[in-house]
């Protein structure tokens, strides 16, 4: 076996970094470790939320596969991950260098685009969102002076997935707030240096902005994968995962097959094949996105 | 002059983002019917008593009295976090130790888990130390750096950083400790500051697992307090004073956002890339 | 590894069942030589009303019984589910509680999840309840709850809509069917029928086929007593009522209302929906929304010969005692005083429904305070020959089964008889999964 060498500043030593994030390894086993193990036990029985549970072994994840509902809301989850993620991180990165220039009064509008995010699932925003795509709504009555006749909005799953996607754009906050800390940290000189080159605004942005961003992408990116694979509470809200279970993400099936069926076994089940999809995405992030990043520092 | 197509986009996408709080606030003063039917926000009469029994709530306290109470859990849980996940984020982004593979599959693998999974395992385990019915089991995995996703994005911005700024603090004889707190820190501040409004408007809103872990009335959060009334069950329910006490209930969270917004975006080029 | 699994999740298990019992120890001083002094946690949900009413409530009983305290434990319908079931599923649930009815079966499944009150009828006097209203709470023989109120769905118009119309009440299905037809030119609807959790859509086709065939959809007993083609029929005429006109397609009441329950919709606020289905006991926010007197009782619907058979009734709450209590005789004490008593029935009023016990309901009867829509339909079904709703047709899965049929045979995805065969395969398996 090949001895790792540990490379740290000359006179720290190997045991400095475990003692700062000594914390964290305590709480690695508490808070993450024990609920884990916890879990996949769980996971391997059929237990109800109550009484005594039986062990079933891999027979959940055996009926997961022949269950119909699970492998649509698979297909609900990833669609609406792939068509989420990169819009979202988009929007948000457009918003934040709109929000980045100092003129007077930025702070009111950023603390103003930011309420939508803080708002979350408010029974404002659902009643809102029912005013805009009803049938008779405004976004309908907005598509017909175009001569579109009217969307299904709620009543179609395609349209009613979109629906949920666009409730999520107009949250940008979070993603906009980390594009906008890093926006701010790239040094001026870079874009002088640019215009003085005769560099357009354009070229600016592709050339040194979005490889400067790199990293905080990559954070977002991440984060809001994550954040859509585990999708729960805007379909909850909005149209309780119909119609047809169009929107019935694996995020609903969980909580549902935990609290609502007390199937408490097979949600657990369900939560590490959940688990595993998402470590495999982020996973491929690192290996295709991190790896050179790493290198050049 | 030049500014005003920026003044003129920003100000009609702010109100496209702002048009639901405002309706929020115009719903307050409306009756049940005139809330399900009509979206324009102004409501027929302005009555102010709704925002006096909003504040006195049904319960016997008053919102105030459930201010205080997640101000008890969100201040400390706040801190907590802040502090705990920089240490944790500096350990990772800049040194290397044993089981550091490990530890950082953890953290990231705590990202992964659908949040709802572990509140059963943690449900058990703080009624067996008997911590229920306290505010110990919300603020206190804060002070271990469990919210992976916080110590996620220090990492990546602690590695923004480069690394001649920790030699040359070291070549000036600071410690691990205080090139942290005098070199990193100030770099990374906005972030910093928005892993913390994060931390605090995230609180705000999390309902379940106070739900399950507070018993009595008397320790309710304010995410508990606001559904206090709702019961959709039963006979019905006057929504314009749940609708008030919502709207009261925001205000913390608009302002922490609003003092905080500023340190996103300040302070970082002078003290970091090029100085 | 296999046996060490099963061995770790024996320990999980166990830990997930070991009871940490509840309320306060503390010196045993005999008020009236047969309670104890202690304090007793109940939990309830619900609105202002029933929070305030029932403070209120507790603190009479205080006077009455100053040696034990009561800590009150509430909130919303919100989550509440969720949060009792951690409860007992830790053994920490509340001496007494305020309980669903189809959380008889999940917690409790062999009746053995909640004290048995017929052991306490020392302090609990059960003599305000016939035997019918007591079955409810049964589960394998143990009384695990005893009922607060009872409620049956009845129709409801809005009779403005009605009389401008020209239109009577339907008292049959066919004349229900017949309504179509004026409505249709006028551009409304007569009735709604959802497949949100109330699940109304289900709910009437099987009122239907329990009076057209006598056979109850599923037994107390846990038991699909519908054959495949009775739900087919059920479904069929579904299916039929969206085609006469007289509700709207699942489609087209998605469209207009989103997820929002009816009474949140300005269709039918405005009058464009002119009916609903709903418990005698809740029907009080769907004439909020109406204005003064508007909502009016409509009669149950009967075959062409007057059959009237077939609604349904159900407790809409009950009351139980924590098995792991370690007062359970104060507990007893405690629901018998919320049940039975005059002057707490004075307070409590109808924040719970109309009482099931006798002594409550004569109590408010003689003070005047039993009137209004809850109260006509509550009549109605005394009048009528009703069946129970069996506590497995609430489960939460199996009303998803029967939404999700009526679903399919409203967008077409499924034919009745397609549909009807998948439903009823998919309870039979569950039932008999969840009785196992």
């Amino acid at each position: 076996m090949k001895k790792h060498i540990y490379r740290n500043p000359v006179g720290v030593s190997k045991y400095t970094g475990l003692l700062l994030i000594l914390p964290f390894a305590v709480g690695a086993v508490l808070f993450i470790l024990y609920p884990f193990v916890s879990s996949f036990i769980l996971g391997m029985t059929d237990y109800s939320g109550v009484g005594e549970a039986e062990f079933t072994g891999l027979r959940s994840y055996r009926d997961m596969l022949a269950d119909s509902d699970f492998t649509q809301a698979a297909g609900v989850t990833v669609r609406y991950a792939l068509i989420l993620v990169p819009l979202k991180l988009t929007v948000s990165l457009l918003v934040a260098l709109l929000l980045s220039c100092e003129i007077r009064g930025m702070g009111t509008f950023r603390t103003a685009f930011y309420i939508p995010s803080i708002l979350g699932a408010n029974l404002a925003v659902v009643i809102m969102w029912q005013y805009l795509f009803k049938s008779s709504g405004l976004v309908n009555q907005f598509l017909g002076v175009f001569g579109v006749s009217p969307v299904s909005w709620y009543g179609d799953s395609r349209f009613a997935m979109l629906m949920i996607v666009l409730l999520r754009l107009w949250e940008f906050g979070s993603t906009m707030v980390i594009f906008l800390t890093a926006l701010n940290s790239i040094p001026r000189e870079y874009y002088e240096a640019a215009r003085v080159d005769g560099c357009g605004r354009v070229r600016a942005f592709f050339s040194i902005t979005l490889p400067q961003l790199r990293s905080v992408i990559f954070i977002n990116l991440v984060m809001q994968t994550i954040a859509a694979f585990q999708e729960f509470n805007a379909p909850f809200m909005l149209t309780d995962g119909g119609p047809l279970r169009g929107t019935y993400t694996l995020g609903m099936l969980i909580y549902q097959e935990m609290f609502r069926y007390s199937n408490v076994g097979y949600a657990n089940a369900v939560s590490w094949m959940l688990f595993a999809a998402i470590a495999a995405a982020v996973g491929l992030m690192f290996v295709l996105l991190r790896r050179k990043g790493e290198d050049e520092r | 002059m030049k500014k005003l197509p920026v003044y003129a986009v920003l100000t009609v996408t702010a109100l496209l983002m702002l048009y639901p709080l405002l309706w929020l606030i115009g719903a307050s003063f409306k009756e049940n019917r005139e809330i399900y039917s009509s979206m324009w926000f102004m409501p027929s009469r302005f009555d102010l008593s709704v925002y006096r029994s909003a504040w006195r709530t049904g319960t016997g306290f008053t919102m105030g009295h459930y201010f205080l109470n997640t101000f008890r859990v969100i201040v400390p849980k706040t801190i907590f976090a802040a502090v705990s996940s920089v240490l944790t984020a500096y350990g990772f982004a800049r040194f290397d130790f044993p089981l550091k593979k490990l530890f950082f599959g953890l953290l990231m693998g705590g990202m992964f888990m659908p949040a709802i999974v572990t509140v059963m395992p943690m449900y058990l385990l703080w009624s067996r130390l008997g911590l229920l019915d306290t505010y110990i089991p919300l603020t206190l995995p804060s002070l271990f750096a469990c919210e992976g996703m916080f110590v996620f994005i220090l990492i990546q911005f602690f590695k923004g950083v480069p690394r001649e700024f920790d030699e040359a603090a070291r070549i000036d004889g600071c410690g691990t400790l205080r090139t942290l707190v005098y070199v990193l820190v100030p770099c990374i501040r906005p972030a910093i500051i928005s892993v913390a409004v994060f931390t605090f408007l995230w609180t705000m809103n999390d309902f379940l697992t106070p739900l399950i872990m507070i018993n009595s009335t008397e320790k309710y959060t304010l995410s508990l307090a606001l559904r206090i009334s709702v019961d959709s069950t039963g006979q019905g329910y006057e929504e314009r004073k749940v609708i008030a006490m919502s709207v009261i209930g925001l205000i913390p969270s608009i302002a922490v956002f609003a003092l905080a917004q500023k340190k996103f975006v300040s302070g970082i080029t002078a003290g970091g890339l090029t100085g | 590894m296999k046996k060490l699994l099963s061995k770790a999740a024996a320990v999980c298990c166990a830990l997930a069942l070991s009871a940490c019992g509840s309320g306060s120890k503390s010196a045993v001083t005999p008020p009236d030589g047969k309670l104890d002094k202690c304090t007793l946690r109940f939990s309830w949900w619900g609105g202002d009303d029933r929070h305030e009413a029932t403070l209120e409530a507790i603190k009479l009983w205080n006077e009455l019984h100053p040696d034990i305290g009561i800590v009150p434990e509430y909130g919303g319908w919100d989550g509440w589910t969720e949060k009792v079931s951690a409860q007992v599923s830790g053994g920490t649930e509340p001496d007494v509680m305020q309980i669903n009815y189809d959380w008889l079966i999940t917690l409790s499944p062999d009746g053995t999840g909640f004290y048995d009150l017929g052991a306490l009828t020392d302090t609990l006097d059960l003599s305000g309840f016939d035997e019918d209203m007591l079955s409810f709470g049964r589960v394998n023989g143990r009384l695990n709850a005893v009922t607060v109120s009872v409620s049956g769905r009845s129709l409801f118009y809005n009779s403005d809509v009605y009389a401008r119309l020209g239109a009577d009440y339907p008292a049959t299905w066919d004349e229900l069917l017949a309504l179509g037809g004026d409505f249709r030119s006028a551009d409304i609807y007569p009735l709604d029928l959802d497949i949100q959790s109330g699940g109304t859509a289900w709910y009437l086709a099987v009122v239907y086929i329990q009076q057209k065939t006598g056979r109850q959809f599923i037994s107390m007993d846990g038991t699909l007593g519908f054959t495949e083609e009775d739900i087919a029929n059920a479904l069929r005429f579904y299916k039929e009522l969206e085609d006469a006109h007289v509700i709207r397609t699942i489609q087209t009441r998605t469209d207009e209302d989103g997820n929002a329950a009816l009474y949140q919709s300005a269709e039918f606020i405005g009058g464009k929906i002119a009916g609903v289905l709903e418990w005698g006991s809740t029907v009080g926010k769907y004439e909020a929304v109406l204005g003064d007197g508007v909502l009016e009782a409509g009669p149950l619907l009967t075959d062409a010969g007057g059959s009237s058979g077939g609604w349904m009734i159900k407790p809409s709450l009950l009351y139980a005692v924590s098995k792991g209590t370690k007062y359970p005789d104060e507990a007893a004490a405690f629901i018998d005083f919320l049940l039975n008593d005059k002057q707490c029935a004075q307070i409590l009023g109808t924040t719970r429904g109309i009482p099931a016990s006798r002594y409550a309901e004569e109590s408010l009867e003689a003070s005047g305070k039993l009137r209004g829509l809850a109260q006509e339909s509550d009549e109605q079904l005394e009048a009528v020959d009703t069946m129970t709703v069996s506590p497995y047709m609430e489960l939460p899965r199996v009303k998803e089964y029967c939404n999700s049929a009526i679903e399919k045979v409203s967008y077409g995805t499924a034919g009745p008889d397609e549909a009807a065969q998948e439903l009823s395969s998919s309870i039979t398996e569950y039932l008999e999964k969840i009785k196992k």
